[in-house]
């Protein structure tokens, strides 16, 4: 079996004597797409950070295309190919929809930041390739609607190139339309670029379409795996759910 | 280069063209006073290139100034180095003295930065007093500095040239994708990182920028006073009048600081019969405590606006 | 040499925590920095060398009467400018160090620029063996240390001074305490006016009274804070002690003018060693 593109291997975070993970151990293959769910206060949105290295992990391993990459920044791990979105959208609050991406398109290399010229024709092809119209493209973020501002974040996150993509809560506060419209993008580009996603909703109904396989997680630890048939109908991650 | 680059670039131009004739029609009295709105313009838009886009606010460009001013003072006068090579000397020990003690406060959020900063300046002034007086001159400072010219015309283009150039080249630099990368840490520093983009690199950039620029002024500004005394240079007021420069004028703009420290310069010698003394300070400090509170983003934004609603009304 | 040291730098330290403790209540519960607290310690020093000295007023409604002035500068300061810019922290670091500029200009248009000595609060010379301290610093801090102590009682026993808290924890923290938000800015910052008073009176029998004296304790409370770490109240006295002590060394056995130089370079490695400072919970 090829290589795992992502493994995370008894990921621990504890804030003081709070435990968010306790011995967290998965992997996702290329091309994959892994569901993360769980009630409120399970630790989903920890296991992104940490990932992003937004916070350090207390203890455990997580590995990128073989390559333990616990010491690499942030940035640097978004170069190798991780890149997430957020439960809220945050955009570049007074730039247009055209320059948030720019932004997510620059290289690390000063001297061509310096010296090359911004690329319009790609930071309109990716604008449209989510559903943004031209006229959309030159707006500042705060004329935008929540599920556009989930398409701006889908279009600064496909700027980046990256393998694996982090999808927290994409579905909320989005309507039924909206939801149906970021579940094809979703597809659309995974079909395109090959990319890998792992998902975390609360949105079970729009989740179940697009994953090959779920993780439940519950105070901090894994609970369920497996399809999300297996998953949904397991005992423990019923309790878990109604118990909250 | 777009359209919109080149009719501004044009005003640029005319801006220059403008500026190189007005020793014709006014006093050496008015070049001297806009002698000093160019070096107020420099240090404002060395400011701005780091704390009016990366929203590392710096209360320490005083610091740099003279970091600036103290070496090529020190090397030409104490020790006969010809200042062709002394102020070269001067803008490397900003760019790495500042360095030095600006890295460290890099790692800290926006907030304390400019705590830091101030820091640093105000302990720079007791430093000289206390280390070395014999080099440094102590309280009372050097003077006989030699100068580069001498004149107000020589000195007034010589100034503005150096405005000009480093002005244009700013400019010009912010509207690369480097302006919008460095607008953006202010916007959300761990959004960039999230980009990919290594901050610390891109703020390490924005600072060293401001460092050579602000060493460029301060170098310039000890040769046409022909003197340098910690008193004048490490002082809040001084901090306060170019920091009000690039509020007033418009941050993050580069122009805006220019205009600020034209507009600055020029209310100063206006007031000068009425306000002798400290009373401006109170005064400038009023109005720019208003004019931050209710239009934050400087005239040049208030300009901006105009012509927008100018070309609106023409078409 | 050693217990004089060792005396002079323990009072030192009590006046630079309360300092300190003034500063850091704004930060704590609203995330701005109000680089116009230097003010507060300077007006405290003026109004009590007017009260007292100039008008001839007995020390203790002097000494009120600095307060009162902190306690009005402090809710002038969030109501003119910090509520207007609330969500803005570096508006609100610039506006206040603008505020202070034009304090500053202010007190040298009133009292002219020229340093002006004032009588110590409390007169005589206390001797314990070799080594003899005024009554008035050793007033000073007892009464800062009088101060700390009744704020925290007022923070830990009281209904107020419990929102005060959750607030500093979590923003949040006001709403299920049921009071105005707006209501705990107005009594932290009136309460962070009435410490730097009290602290600047004493400062400035100390030092001297003068119209830049405001940089010096703004500069001595954000190395409190830096070295001590966000959030940790604690951190912050034993903070307010290494700085203390270090200046009493350095002015005692170096030269007096390198008092601020020492603080400097704890800040810096400080900075470079450990971000979140000794104690601190969050980075800064």
């Amino acid at each position: 079996m090829a290589e795992p593109l992502l493994e995370v291997r008894d990921l621990h975070k504890s804030f003081g004597g709070l435990h968010a993970l306790r011995g967290l151990t998965f992997n996702i293959a290329a091309g994959e797409t892994l569901g993360l769910i769980g009630p409120n206060g399970a630790g989903k949105t920890t296991v992104f950070n940490l990932i992003m290295n937004e916070l350090k992990p207390t203890a455990g391993e997580i590995r990128f295309e073989g390559k333990n990459i616990a010491r690499l920044a942030t940035h640097a791990r978004v170069k190798r190919g991780i890149a997430r979105t957020y439960q809220v959208p945050k955009p570049f609050g007074e730039m247009s929809v055209a320059e948030n991406i720019r932004v997510c398109m620059a290289t690390d290399d000063l001297w061509k930041l310096i010296s090359g010229r911004p690329d319009e024709a790609a930071e309109r092809d990716i604008g449209q390739s989510v559903g943004f119209t031209d006229q959309q493209i030159g707006v500042q973020p705060s004329e935008l609607s929540m599920g556009d501002l989930r398409r701006l974040e889908m279009a600064r996150n496909i700027a980046v190139r990256p393998k694996l993509l982090l999808l927290d809560e994409v579905f909320a506060g989005l309507t039924l339309g909206e939801i149906a419209q970021i579940s094809e993008l979703l597809v659309e580009k995974k079909q395109k670029e090959g990319l890998t996603y792992i998902i975390v909703s609360h949105d079970l109904r729009a989740l179940a379409p697009l994953v090959d396989r779920v993780l439940v997680l519950s105070f901090g630890a894994l609970i369920a795996e497996g399809s999300f048939e297996e998953v949904i109908n397991d005992e423990g991650v019923r309790e878990a759910y109604l118990g909250q | 280069m777009d359209k919109t680059t080149l009719k501004l670039l044009g005003g640029w131009l005319l801006f220059g063209v403008i500026m190189c004739l007005l020793p014709l029609v006014v006093s050496t009295g008015t070049l001297r006073i806009l002698i000093f709105a160019h070096f107020l313009a420099i240090f404002a838009m060395s400011w701005d290139i780091l704390s009016g886009r990366t929203g590392y606010i710096s209360f320490g460009h005083p610091f740099l100034i003279g970091i600036a001013g103290y070496t090529t003072a020190i090397l030409s006068f104490r020790y006969g180095v010809p200042i062709y090579f002394s102020i070269p000397a001067a803008v490397a020990a900003t760019m790495v003295g500042g360095t030095l003690f600006f890295v460290p406060a890099l790692r800290i959020r926006g907030t304390y930065f400019a705590l830091v900063t101030l820091a640093f300046m105000e302990i720079l002034y007791q430093m000289t007093k206390v280390v070395a007086p014999k080099v440094t001159g102590g309280t009372r400072g050097i003077s006989g500095i030699e100068t580069i010219v001498t004149g107000a015309v020589p000195n007034y283009y010589l100034t503005f040239a150096a405005m000009f150039v480093i002005g244009l080249l700013l400019w010009l630099l912010v509207r690369t994708r480097i302006g919008i990368a460095l607008s953006a840490i202010q916007m959300d520093e761990e959004a960039v990182k999230s980009a990919g983009l290594n901050t610390t690199k891109l703020k390490l950039f924005a600072f060293m920028v401001s460092a050579a620029v602000a060493g460029i002024g301060g170098a310039f500004y000890v040769h046409y006073l022909g003197s340098i005394a910690p008193r004048g240079i490490f002082e809040i007021n001084f901090l306060f009048t170019i920091l009000i420069a690039a509020l007033i004028g418009g941050a993050g703009t580069i122009v805006g600081p220019i205009i600020g420290a034209y507009f600055l310069t020029m209310l100063l010698e206006f007031l000068r019969p009425v306000l002798p003394g400290m009373e401006r300070y109170f005064l400038y400090g009023i109005v720019a405590l208003v004019v931050y509170v209710y239009q934050p983003n400087g005239i040049h934004s208030l300009l901006a606006s105009a012509r927008r609603h100018l070309s609106v009304g023409k078409s | 040499m050693a217990i004089q040291i060792l005396i002079h730098g323990f009072l030192l330290s009590g006046l630079y925590a309360l300092i300190a403790i003034g500063f850091t209540m704004i930060f704590s519960v609203g995330r701005v920095l109000n680089l116009a607290y230097g003010v507060y310690i300077m007006l405290g020093g003026y109004t009590y060398f007017m009260a007292a000295q100039e008008a001839g007023l007995p020390v203790f409604v002097s000494f009120i009467l600095a307060l009162l002035s902190g306690v009005a500068f402090g809710l002038l300061t969030y109501e003119l400018l910090v509520r207007r810019l609330e969500n803005n922290p570096v508006a609100v670091e610039i506006s206040t160090l603008i505020l202070a500029v034009v304090m500053q200009a202010a007190i040298i248009l009133i009292f002219s620029p020229s340093p002006k000595s004032m009588w110590p609060v409390l007169r005589g010379v206390l001797r314990f063996e070799e080594v003899s301290v005024t009554a008035n610093i050793l007033l000073a801090t007892g009464v800062s240390w009088v101060v700390l102590a009744l704020l925290m009682l007022f923070v830990r026993r009281t209904h107020l001074g419990r929102a005060i808290r959750a607030v500093s924890m979590d923003r949040r923290g006001a709403l299920i305490s049921g009071i105005d938000p707006r209501n705990i800015s107005r009594v932290t910052w009136g309460l962070s006016g009435a410490l730097g008073a009290i602290a600047g009176v004493f400062f400035a029998t100390i030092t001297q009274l003068d119209p830049h004296m405001w940089v010096f304790p703004l500069i001595t409370a954000v190395a409190v804070v830096i070295v001590g770490g966000i959030g940790s109240i604690l951190g912050g006295l034993i903070a307010a002690h290494i700085i203390g002590f270090l200046e009493t060394i350095t002015t005692t056995l170096i030269a007096p003018e390198l008092r601020g130089v020492v603080t400097m370079a704890l800040i810096i490695v400080v900075l470079v060693v450990m971000p979140k400072g000794l104690f601190g919970k969050e980075e800064l």
